[in-house]
């Protein structure tokens, strides 16, 4: 079965190469239609027009664009994704240094989201036939409709700023020290034996990792309860329930075995996007992650780091994508057996 | 499809919504007359007064005022106009491109659908709040940007989920028989499977409606949506955000604004998805 995982993994990724080639070079196409000169950006403005055209030619903008592709392309399969233009330092260190912290508030917030959507789901189907059941489907559908940009202004204001139990700036609170070993705040302040470091860490995680877990539990909540929904059509529902299990055990031991299976297909979409949800977060909770250094670089239209963000947001995403495949076969019986 | 509709209009949830959108429609269309002040005029003698029920608030400024003492009713109301016209414009555009590239590919299937195919598979592959970013930084901000920026991010949602409803129109008899009786592609694309596809198109397009509302917010507030002559809900959060201890209600307010349109385009999805979908309609889920 390790085996078949593997297989299906490898081919994935296989099939992920063409893909993030397009996609890189469309990012590339875009970002050089812009009305900006980035040569003339990383000078100092009192630079000549020589001295410009200079810079030109040395960052191989007097190419054609498919050269300079290439140029880029092969640079950044050697690890090279040029520097940024307003922090004058290297984009793949800068974005090496951020996407932990975007990683462990993503692998927080998938955590919440599963936790509260299989939960919800759950509560749903449990509710089904009752005169609550409309009420429980009307609140799941108002649920949806607050997406994690609204959560994490939600959250801020209720928990942060009226009722003051937990900080909403930053990751950790002023003062305290950020210790680097891994670049995973929670597992270092450990690392490192600072226990106040990786409460407060817990503490200024709990509100973005909520808002994004809200954000995306309705949507497992809704496709488990259909799902459920469907398995109990079936017969050997009937058959566990004529052999005289009770209801419980035909929900956990049967049904929800079997329900979980489209349930985490969707997951893994939603997961996917949950990643690139982040970003809003990071931005309304100051948290310094890839998705703020991703909103100041295209604020300052800094075309080096935007490429290496977008491409690295494209390569989580497909990773993610890739890692439910191979769960799914993992999970299904008849998937293995073929 | 009549009997489909009076359905719908029977549904408390697409009254319900309808009767939330008719509101926020009137606030955008009669923005001019409803709003006390003009959006955009500044009285920095009064910065950040609350609303008029509460302390200190001033009764000229029923909502309060923002950072540079700007009305905030006449904000939300402006901002509705915003909000909805990137909702009907990016959604229909997203729609039409999505819906024409989906009904050629599933039809004629082969080659094509293969690379329309593989074109939504590369377009999805980039998160669309990443996509949408990048795409504002080359076009620049501005109202018409927004949507173009919407349309070209969100085309692949109709044209993945109406492919797969026009594979399946496609192998009805009555297609056959319409090719039969000579009709051309064209014809038969227009005649037969456009009303087949229509209740999805309608449901997909209330629900890309919320979307588009939230991109648009997402826009504006991290500064790239649709400039800063135009009030947006968006806009108000981010100015809100910088004096949140300040004054609360800003904050919560444009919140409010945005979970309400975005919640009566998602009922109106869900209720014309129960109501138009005769396979759903009758099962009664």
């Amino acid at each position: 079965m390790i085996l078949l995982v593997l297989e299906l993994v490898a081919r994935r990724l296989l099939a992920a190469i063409p893909i993030l080639l397009i996609v890189s070079a469309l990012l590339f196409c875009v970002l050089r239609l812009l009305p900006v000169d980035p040569a003339a950006m990383s000078l100092p403005p009192n630079a000549t027009i020589e001295e410009v055209e200079a810079q030109r030619r040395e960052m191989g903008l007097d190419k054609p664009l498919a050269q300079q592709y290439l140029i880029w392309l092969n640079a950044a399969l050697h690890g090279d994704f040029g520097r940024s233009i307003a922090l004058r330092r290297d984009a793949g260190s800068l974005v090496a240094a951020t996407l932990p912290a975007t990683i462990q508030l993503a692998a927080c917030a998938m955590t919440i989201a599963a936790i509260l959507g299989l939960g919800g789901g759950l509560l749903l189907f449990h509710l089904r036939g009752t005169a609550l059941e409309p009420v429980a489907d009307l609140v799941s559908i108002l649920l949806l409709s607050i997406p994690e940009f609204l959560w994490g202004l939600i959250l801020l204001f209720a928990f942060g700023v009226l009722l003051q139990w937990l900080p909403f700036i930053g990751q950790v609170s002023p003062g305290l020290p950020v210790p680097h070993v891994t670049g995973f705040l929670l597992l270092d302040a450990l690392l490192v034996g600072r226990f106040d470091v990786f409460l407060s860490a817990c503490q200024h995680l709990i509100l973005p990792a909520f808002a994004l877990g809200l954000a995306f539990s309705p949507t497992i909540m809704r496709v488990l309860r259909s799902s459920l929904f469907d398995i109990y059509l079936e017969d050997y529902i009937q058959q566990a329930r004529l052999r005289g299990l009770s209801e419980r055990q035909i929900l956990i031991g049967h049904a929800f075995r079997n329900a979980s299976l489209p349930t985490l297909t969707l997951a893994g979409v939603q997961f996917g996007i949950l990643f690139s949800g982040t970003l809003l977060v990071e931005v309304i909770y100051s948290y310094p992650g890839m998705g703020n250094l991703m909103v100041d670089a295209v604020r300052n239209a800094d075309l080096p780091l935007i490429q290496a963000i977008g491409l690295t947001y494209c390569i989580v995403v497909l990773l993610i994508n890739t890692a439910v495949d191979g769960l799914y076969v993992v999970l299904n019986p008849k998937l293995r057996a073929r | 499809m009549g009997g489909a509709l009076g359905r719908a209009l029977r549904s408390p949830r697409v009254l319900l919504a309808l009767a939330m959108l008719v509101g926020i429609a009137c606030c955008a269309i009669f923005a001019g007359t409803l709003a006390p002040h003009d959006p955009g005029d500044q009285n920095l003698l009064s910065i950040l007064t609350p609303p008029a029920w509460a302390d200190g608030g001033d009764p000229s400024y029923p909502l309060g005022t923002d950072s540079l003492g700007r009305d905030v009713l006449s904000r939300l109301i402006y901002g509705a106009r915003t909000a909805l016209l990137v909702a009907l414009f990016a959604s229909l555009g997203a729609m039409v491109i999505g819906a024409i590239l989906a009904h050629i590919a599933g039809y004629f299937g082969g080659a094509i659908d293969w690379l329309i195919g593989r074109a939504v598979d590369v377009w999805m592959s980039f998160p669309p709040v990443i996509l949408s970013l990048i795409l504002m930084v080359g076009l620049g901000t501005g109202l018409s940007k927004v949507i173009l920026a919407i349309v070209l991010v969100d085309w692949t949602r109709f044209c993945r989920v109406l492919r797969a409803e026009v594979l399946i129109v496609t192998r009805h008899d009555y297609v056959a028989a319409a090719r039969l009786l000579g009709f051309t592609h064209w014809r038969t694309i227009v005649r037969e499977i456009v009303p087949a596809t229509t209740p999805l198109l309608i449901t997909l397009l209330s629900l890309e409606m919320a979307i588009a509302v939230v991109v648009e917010a997402i826009l504006s507030f991290v500064g790239l949506g649709v400039g800063a002559d135009q009030p947006a809900w968006g806009q108000m959060i981010a100015d809100a955000r910088q004096y949140v201890y300040q004054s609360p209600w800003n904050l919560l307010l444009p919140i409010l604004a945005i979970f309400l349109t975005v919640a009566a385009f998602n009922l109106l999805g869900d209720g014309l998805r129960r109501t138009l979908d005769v396979r759903l309609a009758e099962t009664g889920r």
